[in-house]
């Protein structure tokens, strides 16, 4: 927005990837658990802060290290979802060997409106088991999208409880999502996918 | 002493809580992540159920729809295909959630959608497309199914889709602007509501208006609800939600009109006694700096520019 400070570094972004290359690899690499993907998403972070228009940017430094940690959850969140795709194929298939143009339809656009909707249906029911205060915290804060400072304001309470309550609701919420396989356990060391190595093309990126 | 794992899922909270803010320090998160392997695991867990969360945000948002979405879930549910095998199971959860989202309804209708400014202004996207861009230090409540009904304090610029079939109404200092789509801005604080359209048309309504009044592109209407009046103005288009390019345009504005612009756009506090409020400033104020503009200010209007209780104060020149 035009309320930010404006501070136009040097080069833009990506002069200011150059200066932070060596953190953003080392904060990439913790992240991923994994030298090559986190080589590859630096390759990508490169790519996407060169191609940013050098316009006025607020802590550039903060945006770069926002954009990779995007990248990494983009990763993940892909991969996720190609699992959970997956298994419902296995599901059917029995063994989950069945190539993509033996099932019965490969593509089904209807269908992933309808797993989108069961999806929304389920993260409601997750929140709708919260504690109250939790679930109150959760909603202020991150589905209407209110500071913290005004959720306290709003629920009476410090904002050390709200970071109290929105830890419970996360810690809930990941939980539940969990069991019901929406997300799936982080992978260890090692045995993250590498990228590009998908083997199904036709699944969702 | 080993770590149990609700501490790192705690600690994990915070941080990525942190994460979604400017101030995030990045090199202590990338310590905490190297320091124990687990650390980024519960992490990315918790990240992921964030990313789930926000892309249902919107439909979660759109809470009172759950009656509706009740209503069609026998549907849904019978036309499950079988290769969603795991989803059928769930539906039956998913059917028991929806009770459960029925019989809170009573809490979700009178829940509403509140967005409160500080010193930055805020972009809203309503889920019909529509935006609003709420100015610094102002708030927007939006209710209703259709999220149709909103109520504002202080400033906003709405880009309003076009949508016959419903009518958008925005409550704003005494008077009712209804829109079926257009751009438009509106500023109401201290007893005083302008509204100025870009594009399309407008009608005001209000208990102190004998009529609705229709406003056009291009028109202005400046309501002084306890002077009781309402006038109509021309006002240039490329002026209208200027605030949203760091300037304020004005017109044969009311002084105390301006002085409270420069409070909301500019963030510097500023009072107009009363016998001044009603002089008429023509101009245009860079509201990057609030002090350099309000300098600007008194010097066109040839006014005394002192420091007040909490604030400036502008004054007759003796």
């Amino acid at each position: 927005m035009e309320s930010i400070e404006a501070q136009q570094a040097a080069g833009g972004l990506a002069g200011l990837f150059s200066l932070h290359r060596a953190e953003l690899r080392r904060f990439l690499n913790a992240r991923c658990g994994n030298a090559d993907e986190a080589e590859d998403l630096l390759q990508d972070l490169w790519i996407k802060a060169s191609a940013q228009p050098s316009g006025p940017i607020a802590n550039g430094r903060a945006y770069l290290f926002r954009m990779a940690s995007n990248l990494v959850l983009d990763a993940r969140r892909a991969h996720q979802r190609a699992m959970v795709r997956d298994r419902e194929w296995s599901d059917v298939d029995g063994d989950g060997s069945a190539l993509p143009e033996d099932r019965p339809d490969p593509t089904l656009p209807a269908d992933e409106a309808l797993a989108q909707a069961q999806e929304a249906r389920l993260v409601r029911q997750a929140i709708a088991t919260l504690p109250p205060g939790a679930q109150r915290a959760l909603r202020l804060h991150r589905i209407d999208g209110l500071p913290q400072a005004q959720v306290a304001e709003i629920m009476g309470i410090s904002r050390s409880g709200v970071e109290k309550h929105l830890a419970v609701a996360m810690k809930h919420l990941r939980n539940a999502l969990l069991d019901c396989g929406l997300i799936g356990p982080a992978t260890s060391k090692g045995q993250k996918p590498s990228r590009g190595g998908e083997p199904r093309q036709e699944q969702r990126p | 002493m080993s770590r149990d794992e609700d501490t790192i899922i705690a600690e994990a909270a915070a941080w990525h809580a942190a994460s979604l803010h400017d101030d995030m320090d990045w090199d202590g998160f990338t310590l905490w992540l190297e320091a124990d392997p687990r650390h980024n695991a519960v992490y990315e867990e918790l990240a992921l159920a964030d990313a789930v969360l926000a892309e249902h945000r919107d439909t979660l948002r759109a809470a009172p729809d759950a009656a509706t979405e009740a209503a069609n879930d026998s549907e849904d549910s019978t036309v499950v295909r079988p290769i969603f095998g795991r989803w059928q199971r769930w539906a039956g959860a998913a059917i028991a959630a929806s009770l459960v989202a029925v019989l809170a309804i009573p809490q979700f209708l009178t829940s509403s959608q509140a967005y409160h400014t500080g010193a930055a202004s805020q972009t809203i996207a309503l889920a019909d497309g529509s935006q609003v861009i709420l100015a610094p230090r102002s708030s927007l409540t939006i209710e209703g199914r259709g999220q149709d009904h909103m109520m504002l304090e202080g400033g906003a610029w709405f880009d309003i889709r076009h949508n016959p079939s419903r009518t958008l109404q925005i409550d704003a200092g005494g008077v009712t602007v209804g829109d079926i789509g257009t751009t438009f801005d509106i500023q109401a604080s201290g007893g005083q509501t302008r509204i100025e359209v870009g594009t399309g048309q407008v009608f005001v309504t209000g208990q102190a208006l004998s009529a609705p009044i229709k406003l056009a592109q291009g028109r202005v209407l400046v309501f002084d609800g306890k002077a009781g009046t309402a006038l109509v103005a021309p006002v240039a288009t490329d002026a209208i939600g200027e605030w949203r390019s760091g300037r304020l345009s004005f017109d044969s504005a009311p002084l105390a009109l301006v002085a409270a612009d420069l409070s909301r756009y500019a963030g510097v506090q500023v009072t107009v006694p009363a016998a001044l409020g009603e002089r008429q400033f023509s101009g245009t104020l860079v509201i990057g700096n609030g002090e350099a503009a309000l300098r600007d200010l008194s010097q066109l209007m040839d006014l005394e520019l002192g420091r007040g209780a909490g604030g400036y104060r502008l004054g007759a020149r003796r």
